[in-house]
């Protein structure tokens, strides 16, 4: 009898069919892992299985007994766990009262800390999950926070847990430890549930593999039996074709391939990955040959430093250049510093040393206008949500000439036509918008104003396949134009595909900068980690001009 | 989610993604302020019930007491200040801050102008110019105080704005009872202001003055601003989501005390042009006890971010004040009656505006308990 | 000159009071992540309805029984529209004060029979600890309900940080998703911090109009619950913080009233509170950083 069984799930979103009548079973003991593209509706599933969502169909067996979900108190009581892609922690409260809350030991109505911490010391050490019982979890590094979090399933005798994308915030390293943990989880005989999109992992990690695509099962598979072209294919629901591609031409959404493509083929999970052949993406270029690129650098970061606080410094020391026509892609772990780095380069924050001059002139405070900026929080930041698509389309330029309603519609509607978003109307709210749309919107408008620089943090965050491909064709039209481009992404086959080099933040410095055909997974793990800095940074362009960060 | 036939299933969607068909949603948030005053009067009838008054008697005598024969004069007379405090609350509110100490900038702005005209020998046309700007930058003045509190300090413009109120009252307070007081009255008021800075009357009833016009046309003026302007669209997207506009150049602190000073000097204003008006002098209590100030506040509101709808919002709940008035003396109901009304508004225009609001609200800066990344907080 | 000291001490308490009980319920509501700024017109509400049904009971504890109980069902008009269906819960507050504003005015020309002021020997207010026949040093001419203030505060300081609900509450209010995650039921906990916060402001409403004086006005809170408001964000939403900030607030009324018996004009001494209060909070924020009072409001 499977431990955990989803029968004919059927969960709608508005007109949006997110999962259609999906069957998943999961044995006792086993890793099986979920996969699909974004989108496929594997969070949607695991949101139903977690009682999140109640499905409009379908319902949920536990060790074949159906279970009543009406909240996620509902499956934990029935024995499910989750981990989810954001940790649902409390910065503030300790490790133990992380992990206990909600089901606390007490003595008499007061809380029982001493036999809350013990017990939080006893399964770290069952497990191999090992975390200071008593460190708020907001100074924790992101590697133990998910200890805690699964800690705090464990906690709750979870016989079924769910991961959903965990390794996405992690470094290789830790990833390998992540699995190893995982399977003493199941050597006690509970299941795991892993939800990915990362076919090494499924392949290194799981026993059994079910595939999702628009909302349907398209695959089951027993792991050692499978190879990744065969997931690949029930995935995306077509054989790749091998052979280089050429970037598609403009205005047509070019559907015939996607990241993952690359990805399946060259993220290997722990072993060392072999170096991705040249062109086989849709944008990636070959490399100029020795001697062709020694212009200036259009963007010099020098020393760049910002203070923090009583912790480490964010961004420690960064110096690096980028020159017009080349894209520099930007790697680590989130939360070394990039976000603070990019916010300096734009112009929205003051260094506390160094500088950055852009075609020798300092940038400018505020929001230099010569730079474009394509941020990684599209709601918080890129976007006002609630304001139109046309109004949202106009930041920036508002004071160029002078203004009028007739005129900024105008503008938008020939952005919506040039970069093919898709909207009923120009007035439509642009938080109305799919993920894929408002941010190729966001990428029009600051695309649009042939800018020299483009600064661009996690582009196809959240955004379909489609979205994706055009989006990086856009980028690359836009290095090909002689542009500036700064990319920061947490997808390496995306920073391989498009970046001519690549440099890796760790702990607020630069500690390795790779050309693009070199940056294998391997070698770009230990820099992410910060071992082997030295070593990574040999023979690296930026060092052969003795210009290294 | 939008008209368009979106690509089925291509993207995760969140829980909380909008709910489909939102193109009827404009003429739902339309009908916002018409259920919530519909509602808020269905209450109200309730309360009358409940408290033994005669429904069928107290709403025909609101109407007579508001624009019977001879009122409608005075109730115009009322709507210019409560129109002006309006502005004072609706500009600020543009950005996304609340100034709810139109009183102390009321009653500044009133005793400024009084001061000026009472102490400054001014020719004519002047005599009127000068006081009335004055009391503009007097309430101007005190409404940006809470600029810089919010933007080297992070303390919130609501609270600023309302803890500076009372001292702003007590100090037009004082200065209408002391250094300014008509000698010998014993009553807490200026004298009588030099003829020269009365402003004309206009009509026979003495209630209409300039100060009419002045407020109109400033009102429209705001208007055009807010809608077809660069300024106004920086206020707006600051007012929408001030990251977005500080990421898009826009100098959002700077915008706030400008929005900030100009609601303020709209209060201020409207002192000035009371105090200028009959009986032509700065009697202390007068200007605030009218409640201008909170009759505006639920207009605005009422118009549920939609300026255009601020003059028709603020029409509606000035009759119902000066109506409740007139209420009170033909069929002994409190006026009082009319705070009520005002707050049911209130709230209820909260909850029916969400309606428009859902979907997106969630993700807006503001109300995310957590930043997206659960990394943030690792780096100070 | 210790008589003057025990004076001034007492009207310190008597001026913070009513505050110290309305910032308990807004520091409630902060851990739980409800930022409630209706507090002014719950405690008005408090006022009225304590008046009001001692007047009918003619017993001032039944009064202050029914200043909590109506106070507490006020409350559901913040809590429903902000807890339940998410509104603005500024643009609530707002509408909350002015209804409480307008209803007790009306009410009270419609139940008590008068406008502007209602008082009357008949009214009973709250006993003095003297009455009572306790000598007490300080709290002589005070009513019980002034040391219960503090000792509430002294509860809820233990009850957050010692107990599972307390704990629960703390975690909703950092983190409502992952409360939620856990199953928590969030709604649950905000409206009854909520709701616990109208009990505390009928409380306060109540030692206001029957303890500190007998008789009710109309808008006698006079501000107080604003400036709970700004205690709570002042103390930073920790119990012991919040009652020195509220404390500071009495203190300035009562050394306003002192000021004014030794020839300080009216109005300076109906400013001074705000004044201090606002003086104070950017004393704090200066010294605190912005970012920290940003997050705490």
């Amino acid at each position: 009898m499977p431990a955990v069984e989803l029968v004919g799930i059927t969960k709608r979103f508005g007109d949006v069919v997110a999962n259609d009548g999906i069957d998943l079973s999961v044995e006792a003991g086993e890793i099986h892992a979920v996969v699909g593209e974004n989108g496929a509706g594997k969070s949607t599933l695991m949101s139903v299985m977690y009682g999140m969502h109640q499905p409009d169909a379908g319902h949920v067996l536990r060790d074949g007994v159906r279970l009543r979900m009406r909240s996620p108190a509902d499956a934990i009581a029935g024995g499910l766990g989750m981990v989810h892609q954001r940790f649902r922690l409390f910065p503030e409260l300790t490790v133990t009262e992380n992990v206990v809350i909600g089901a606390e030991p007490t003595r008499r109505g007061v809380l029982d800390t001493v036999a809350a911490r013990r017990e939080v010391e006893r399964l770290g050490e069952l497990y191999g999950l090992r975390a200071d019982p008593v460190a708020r979890v907001g100074t924790l590094p992101v590697g133990v926070r998910q200890r805690v979090e699964i800690l705090k399933a464990l906690y709750r005798d979870a016989r079924v847990l769910i991961l959903d994308e965990p390794t996405a915030v992690l470094t290789p390293g830790e990833a390998a430890q992540l699995f190893e943990v995982l399977r003493t989880v199941t050597g006690n005989g509970a299941s795991v549930v892993l939800v990915t999109h990362k076919l090494g992992e499924v392949l290194a990690a799981s026993d059994r593999v079910t595939v999702l695509r628009h909302g349907r099962v398209t695959g089951r598979f027993t792991t050692a039996e499978t190879t990744a072209e065969e997931l690949v294919v029930a995935m995306i629901g077509r054989s790749l074709a091998p052979g280089p591609r050429h970037t598609p031409p403009r205005g047509h959404e070019a559907r015939h391939t996607s990241p993952h493509d690359r990805e399946a083929r060259h993220s290997s999970p722990n072993g060392p990955g072999s170096p991705p052949p040249h062109g086989d993406g849709p944008t990636a270029r070959e490399p100029d040959a020795p001697g062709v690129t020694r212009e200036p650098y259009l963007l010099e970061v020098e020393n760049l430093r910002v203070l923090g606080g009583e912790g480490p410094a964010p961004v420690d020391g960064v110096s690096f250049g980028v020159r017009r026509g080349e894209i520099v892609g930007i790697a680590g772990v989130a939360g070394s510093g990039q976000r603070e780095l990019l916010d300096i380069v734009t112009g929205l924050r003051a260094p506390d040393e160094g500088r950055v001059l852009l075609a020798g002139h300092p940038v400018r405070r505020g929001r230099d206008p010569r730079v474009a900026y394509v941020p990684e929080d599209r709601h918080g930041r890129a976007t006002a949500p609630t304001m139109s698509l046309a109004d949202n389309l106009l930041m920036g330029e508002q004071r160029g000439s002078r203004f009028s309603r007739a005129a900024v519609r105008e503008r938008a509607r020939t952005l919506v036509k040039r970069f093919g978003i898709r909207t009923a109307s120009v007035d439509e709210p642009i938080s109305g918008l799919s993920g894929g749309n408002a941010q190729k919107a966001v990428l029009a408008r600051e695309l649009s104003r042939g800018r020299p620089l483009i600064v661009v943090e996690e582009p196809t965050q959240g955004v379909d396949v489609g979205a994706q491909e055009r989006i990086h064709a856009l980028l690359a039209e836009a290095r090909d134009e002689g542009g500036a481009v700064l990319l920061q992404s947490s997808e390496l086959p995306e920073l391989r595909a498009l970046a001519d080099r690549i440099l890796v933040m760790f702990e607020g410095r630069i500690v390795a900068e790779l050309p693009s055909d070199e940056a294998s997974d391997a070698r770009l793990g230990a820099a992410m980690t910060g071992a082997a800095a030295g070593d990574a940074t040999a023979d690296t362009e930026g060092n052969t001009e003795g210009d290294t960060g | 989610m939008t008209g368009t036939p979106a690509p089925p299933v291509t993207t995760d969607r969140s829980p909380r993604s909008p709910a489909p068909g939102r193109t009827a949603l404009p003429r739902a948030a339309a009908a916002a302020p018409v259920l919530a005053l519909v509602a808020a009067l269905a209450l109200t009838t309730l309360v009358m019930l409940v408290t033994g008054v005669d429904p069928s008697l107290a709403y025909p005598a609101l109407i007579r007491g508001a624009v019977g024969e001879g009122n409608l004069e005075y109730t115009i007379a009322a709507y210019v200040p409560t129109l002006g405090m309006a502005l004072a609350f609706a500009i600020p509110l543009r950005t996304g801050e609340f100034n709810l100490g139109g009183d102390g900038q009321l009653a500044l702005g009133g005793v400024a102008a009084a001061a000026i005209a009472l102490l400054v020998p001014l020719p004519p046309v002047l005599a009127v110019v000068l006081p009335l700007v004055a009391a503009a930058l007097t309430g101007g003045f005190l409404a940006w105080l809470a600029a810089p509190l919010r933007a080297r300090l992070g303390i919130p413009v609501i609270v600023t704005t309302l803890l500076l109120s009372t001292p702003g009252v007590a100090l037009a307070s004082y200065l209408a009872r002391f250094p300014l007081a008509e000698r010998g009255t014993g009553v807490a008021q200026t004298p009588v202001l030099p003829a020269v800075a009365h402003l004309p009357a206009i009509g026979d009833s003495g209630y209409l003055t300039p100060a009419l016009p002045v407020v109109a046309l400033l009102a429209v003026l705001w208007l055009y601003v807010d809608a077809r302007t660069a300024l106004g669209y920086e206020i707006r997207a600051t007012g929408a989501n001030r990251e977005f506009a500080r990421y898009g150049g826009v100098g959002i602190e700077r915008l706030g005390a400008i929005t900030l000073a100009a609601g303020g000097a709209f209060a201020g204003l409207v002192g000035g042009l009371t105090v200028l008006g009959p009986p032509y002098r700065f009697v202390d209590g007068a200007l605030t006890a009218p409640g201008y100030t909170f009759t505006a506040i639920a207009a605005v509101l009422l118009a549920t971010g939609r300026p255009a709808l601020v003059p028709i919002t603020t029409a509606l709940l000035t009759v119902l004040q000066v109506g409740g008035q007139g209420m009170e003396r033909e069929a002994g109901v409190p006026s009082q009656l009319t705070q009520i009304v005002q707050g049911l508004v209130i709230v209820i225009v909260a909850v029916l505006a969400l309606t428009r609001r859902r979907g997106t609200i969630r993700r807006t800066p503001k109300t995310a308990a957590e930043p997206a990344n659960p990394h943030e907080k690792a780096t100070p | 000159m210790s008589v003057f000291d025990v004076a001034f001490v007492s009207a310190v308490l008597t001026a913070s009071t009513p505050v110290v009980l309305a910032a308990l319920g807004g520091l409630l509501c902060q851990a739980a992540g409800v930022f409630n700024m209706a507090l002014e017109g719950q405690v008005l509400w408090g006022a009225f309805s304590g008046v009001l049904f001692s007047h009918l009971t003619g017993n001032a504890w039944l009064g202050v029984a029914g200043a909590v109980v109506t106070t507490t069902a006020y409350a559901l008009l913040l809590s429903v529209p902000t807890v339940a269906f998410r509104a603005d819960p500024v643009v609530v507050a707002v509408g909350v004060n002015l209804l409480a504003l307008g209803l007790t005015a009306f009410l009270m020309r419609g139940l008590l029979g008068v406008g502007g002021t209602y008082t009357s020997p008949e009214l009973r207010g709250l006993p003095t600890f003297a009455r009572l026949g306790l000598d007490v040093p300080v709290l002589g001419p005070q009513s019980p309900l002034v040391p219960l203030a503090p000792l509430l505060v002294a509860a809820a300081a233990w009850w957050l940080a010692r107990t599972r609900s307390g704990l629960r509450l703390r975690g909703i209010g950092r983190h409502p998703e992952a409360a939620l995650s856990l199953g928590l039921k969030v709604g649950r906990y905000r409206h009854g911090v909520v709701l616990g916060a109208g009990a505390l402001c009928g409380l306060g409403g109540a030692q206001l109009a029957l303890g500190n004086v007998t008789l009710f006005s109309e808008g006698m809170s006079a501000g107080r619950g604003w400036v709970a408001v700004v205690a709570v964000m002042l103390g930073g939403a920790r119990p012991w913080p919040v009652l020195a900030s509220c404390l500071l607030f009495g203190a300035a009324e009562a050394l306003g009233f002192r000021l004014q018996g030794l020839g300080l004009p009216q109005q300076a001494a109906d400013a001074a509170p705000y004044v201090i209060t606002l003086l104070a909070l950017v004393v704090a924020a200066a010294a605190r950083g912005r970012r920290r009072l940003l997050e705490a409001s």
